[in-house]
């Protein structure tokens, strides 16, 4: 797909001192002088042999550059995501059991806002006021300048990356939100109308009883789906704020990649995307199972 | 029969009172191509107006706009196929000398694959490129680049717009103002600066933002722009390009020619690699020869007129096929010396292999140079630190470089003091000027850049192969407009590829030319061109073979 793009990959090295020999050993290196198919079935070969071959621009292994940048990437969207989904499920569920109360009619607006907002425009609001105004959170990357830790763990669990993933994790978290927050909430709606919920209201149990573990566990269902679509649509999506605040993710490695014509990085960075879409939608359907019974019984 | 001879008189008596009647064919509609606004606001902005100004000479002027790689593309490999475009040559400190502008770019031998896309040809200019190359007396070379560029002015291979001044800030509450070098046609971006700036307090660090990705930390790799930054500091070069533009003694402490073929060096006293191995003149020696073979084809054209290396002592001494001035600057100077003793088996090994020397990254990249590496985070940031053996160690600690995509944030960043060295900044300087007024902390300099914008004109489709053609279209454009409008004054006009940065090898004498559309229209007028309806036609008898 991306060789339907319409320029050749050297054209991102080109310099005064570049003979045509020079070129033709370039296109030589990478193969680009084969005909597409050929160069089609080396690649499944290699790949096959858990090889993603290398980078046209930085000359190095693509699998090695995608790792490294992976873990910023998944954590930046679960962090985002849970926090969201969380927010959004509890609250989703207090709005529907407030229904036409004054909160609920400012809330919904306000929810409605939020998902409207550029996620650009957001960060950059965040930005200024949170980090060049007040000054509580740095503006850009994973770490303070010149700061070394030992490894992934170390880095993560310092104090240092959290401060630097609060604006990045806000940002995408208050955009992503809204979502499980209304549907959420009109699951409720719906589940709340059901029998087994009048049901368990007649026997006399308490609201909260009601609501959490009768009507809020059913309502949960789809939100759960929507979690595992989200991921992967995060991911890829991820490139706004990873350029808004500087962070090293796959988002905009894919964005250079692509415009680069760098094409092995670009199909690597899809197919880990691809992978973590795949995983996610499996754990969805295993949560599915001890959420609701009835599916391991069908 | 008879009938048949009359109408073919007839027709012949029309084809030649048709061609003594009307001028050319009407020339077909033109197009100007240039990057989106998004990613080039100046060379967008400036790309309407010429048309603009094209337009009211009768011309059909098409803005085509595309990506940068797309833009590459056509303009590199499709030789033929487009017919004027917005296009920029950057400033590096190598092209201090003025050799590989004015040569790579006009000379004919480089029209076919290399920088004269535009396919311009003239033996006299040729002629003359070639014997500046030759001449190392620098008033006779003066003279020829001198002579090089009144050619040039009076062809107008290209429409040259403007030298664009490069803006960069600091915060001088961290580093002492007067510590901060301004290197002639860069900037104060540059090597000098990172090691003479002095901290005036606690931090020490010079922490400094790039918009764009390293690509690899490689001294036998010419990668990205900002890579470079980096492999300046980490490996010495024998000779070095000093603030003035000139190439001064560096690794070497000075250099003698014993004729216009020969040139020695001697090697400075004590220095040492940042594993603590002495620099050798072997090492030097391996670090041309690493060039001249086959693991490092970008180096290889600046060592091609390189006949032989010989070491004695601490002399190296360069034999040359040729005489050529730009040596010092384009060789010696842009050469980084490695260490043989990492290098010499990676070659071996790489010898073997389908692969050079620049898919070989070193994980912790060993040079000579008034910097150390640190560390690298991919996509996030390098850390330097200081070499305190060096024979001009810097005054900072660490020089940390950070990846910022995004402008906004790295001026922000600049306030808050995240970053302390704005040595990136693509956005409107008039920003920043208003910024230095709110804050106060912090300095920018703006400096006028060797590198250039212009409108290029492809030869290969006329009418462009006429001189005075593209004359006309030069001069219908009002540089002065150009720079306020597009540059907002952040810029100087130019009609010569040396910058006046270089202001020893600039001619002052071909800045003067009048602009305007009457200058245009009757240059056009005299060449033969004429206006019917509206729309320019090309001289008597002259056909439109391009139309679509």
């Amino acid at each position: 797909m991306f060789r339907l793009m319409p320029t050749n990959p050297l054209a991102a090295y080109i310099d005064p001192t570049f003979t045509e020999e020079q070129q033709l050993a370039l296109m030589a290196k990478f193969g680009l002088d084969r005909p597409l198919w050929e160069q089609y079935f080396i690649y499944l070969k290699n790949l096959l042999q858990g090889e993603l071959g290398d980078s046209f621009f930085y000359r190095q292994p693509v699998g090695e550059r995608v790792l490294e940048l992976l873990p910023n990437t998944l954590i930046l969207t679960f962090s985002s995501l849970i926090i969201a989904y969380a927010f959004g499920i509890i609250v989703g569920a207090w709005l529907a059991w407030k229904r036409d109360s004054i909160a609920e009619r400012t809330a919904i607006p306000l929810v409605l806002t939020t998902r409207a907002m550029p996620e650009f425009w957001l960060g950059m609001l965040l930005l200024a006021v949170f980090s060049f105004s007040l000054g509580w959170f740095p503006a850009g990357g994973t770490r303070s300048p010149g700061s070394e830790y030992s490894g992934y763990f170390d880095l993560y669990t310092s104090r240092d990356f959290l401060v630097h993933l609060v604006l990045p994790a806000a940002t995408l978290a208050i955009y992503s939100q809204g979502l499980p927050l209304l549907l959420m909430r009109s699951n409720m709606l719906e589940v709340m109308n059901e029998d087994f919920v009048t049901m368990a209201r007649i026997k006399g149990l308490s609201n909260w009883t009601v609501v959490v573990r009768h009507a809020a566990r059913n309502a949960l269902l789809p939100v759960m789906t929507s979690f595992a679509i989200a991921v992967g649509y995060q991911i890829q999506g991820n490139v706004v704020v990873e350029t808004v605040f500087s962070w090293p993710g796959l988002g905009r490695e894919l964005v250079n990649a692509v415009s680069a014509s760098d094409y092995p990085l670009a199909q690597g960075a899809f197919l880990m995307i691809a992978v973590v879409v795949v995983l996610m939608n499996l754990l969805a359907d295993l949560l599915y199972n001890l959420l609701d019974p009835r599916v391991s019984h069908a | 029969m008879k009938k048949l001879l009359g109408i073919a008189a007839l027709l012949a008596g029309v084809a030649i009172a048709t061609q003594a009647f009307a001028a050319g064919d009407k020339i077909r509609e033109i197009t100007l191509t240039t990057r989106p606004q998004a990613a080039q606001p100046q060379e967008f902005q400036f790309v309407q107006l010429i048309a603009q100004e094209w337009r009211k000479l009768g011309l059909d002027v098409k803005v085509d706009v595309m990506p940068w790689e797309q833009m590459a593309d056509l303009v590199w490999y499709n030789r033929d196929k487009w017919d004027t475009t917005g296009w920029q040559m950057v400033g590096r400190p190598e092209r201090s000398d003025p050799d590989e502008l004015i040569y790579n770019l006009f000379h004919s031998s480089t029209a076919p694959k290399g920088y004269n896309f535009i396919g311009y040809n003239n033996p006299e200019l040729d002629a003359t490129v070639e014997a500046q190359r030759m001449e190392t007396d620098p008033a006779k070379r003066r003279e020829l680049l001198h002579k090089a560029q009144s050619i040039l002015a009076e062809d107008q291979p290209n429409l040259m717009l403007v030298h664009p001044k490069s803006t960069f800030a600091f915060d001088k509450n961290v580093w002492d103002p007067a510590t901060v070098i301004d290197q002639g046609g860069i900037g104060i971006k540059n090597t000098w600066t990172f090691i003479s700036m002095q901290p005036l307090g606690e931090q020490k660090d010079i922490i400094l933002n790039s918009s764009d990705n390293i690509q690899a930390i490689n001294p036998l790799f010419i990668s990205g722009g900002t890579d470079s930054w980096i492999t300046e500091l980490v490996w010495d070069r024998l000779l070095r390009i000093g603030p003035d533009g000139l190439p001064q003694p560096w690794a070497a402490e000075s250099y003698e020619w014993l004729d216009d073929k020969t040139i020695a060096l001697t090697l400075r006293d004590g220095m040492k690699w940042h594993d603590g191995q002495p620099v050798t003149v072997d090492d030097v020696k391996f670090s041309f020869e690493a060039a001249m073979g086959d693991e490092a084809p970008m180096y290889k054209p600046f060592v091609g007129n390189i006949e032989a290396i010989e070491t004695d002592g601490n002399k190296v001494t360069f034999k040359l096929k040729n005489a050529t001035a730009a040596f010092l600057t384009a060789s010696l100077s842009k050469l980084n010396i490695i260490p043989k003793h990492v290098w010499e088996p990676v070659l071996a090994d790489l010898g073997t292999k389908d692969e050079n020397a620049e898919d070989f990254q070193e994980p912790a990249p060993i040079g000579s140079g008034p910097y150390k590496f640190t560390s690298w985070t991919t996509n996030e940031e390098v850390v330097l630190t200081a070499n305190e053996d060096h024979f001009s160690p810097p005054k900072a600690d660490r020089w940390i470089l950070r990846i910022v995509p995004n402008t906004e944030a790295a001026i922000g960043m600049l306030r808050s003091g995240e970053i302390n060295f704005l040595a990136d900044f693509s956005g409107d300087p008039k920003i920043l000027l208003d910024l230095v007024e709110q804050d106060g902390d912090l300095e920018v300099v703006s400096t006028i850049d060797m590198g250039f914008r212009y409108v290029a004109f492809n030869h290969r489709r006329p009418p462009f192969n006429d001189p005075e053609f593209r004359k006309a279209l030069s001069y219908a454009i009002n540089r002065d407009l150009i720079v306020g409008a597009a540059f907002r004054g952040y810029a100087v006009k130019s009609n010569s590829v040396i910058s006046p940065a270089l202001g020893f090898w600039h001619n002052q004498d071909v800045n003067e030319f009048k602009t305007g559309a009457d200058v245009a229209k009757s240059i056009l007028e005299n060449a033969g061109y004429t206006v019917d309806g509206g729309a320019l036609h090309y001289p008597d008898g002259v056909k439109e073979t391009l139309a679509q």
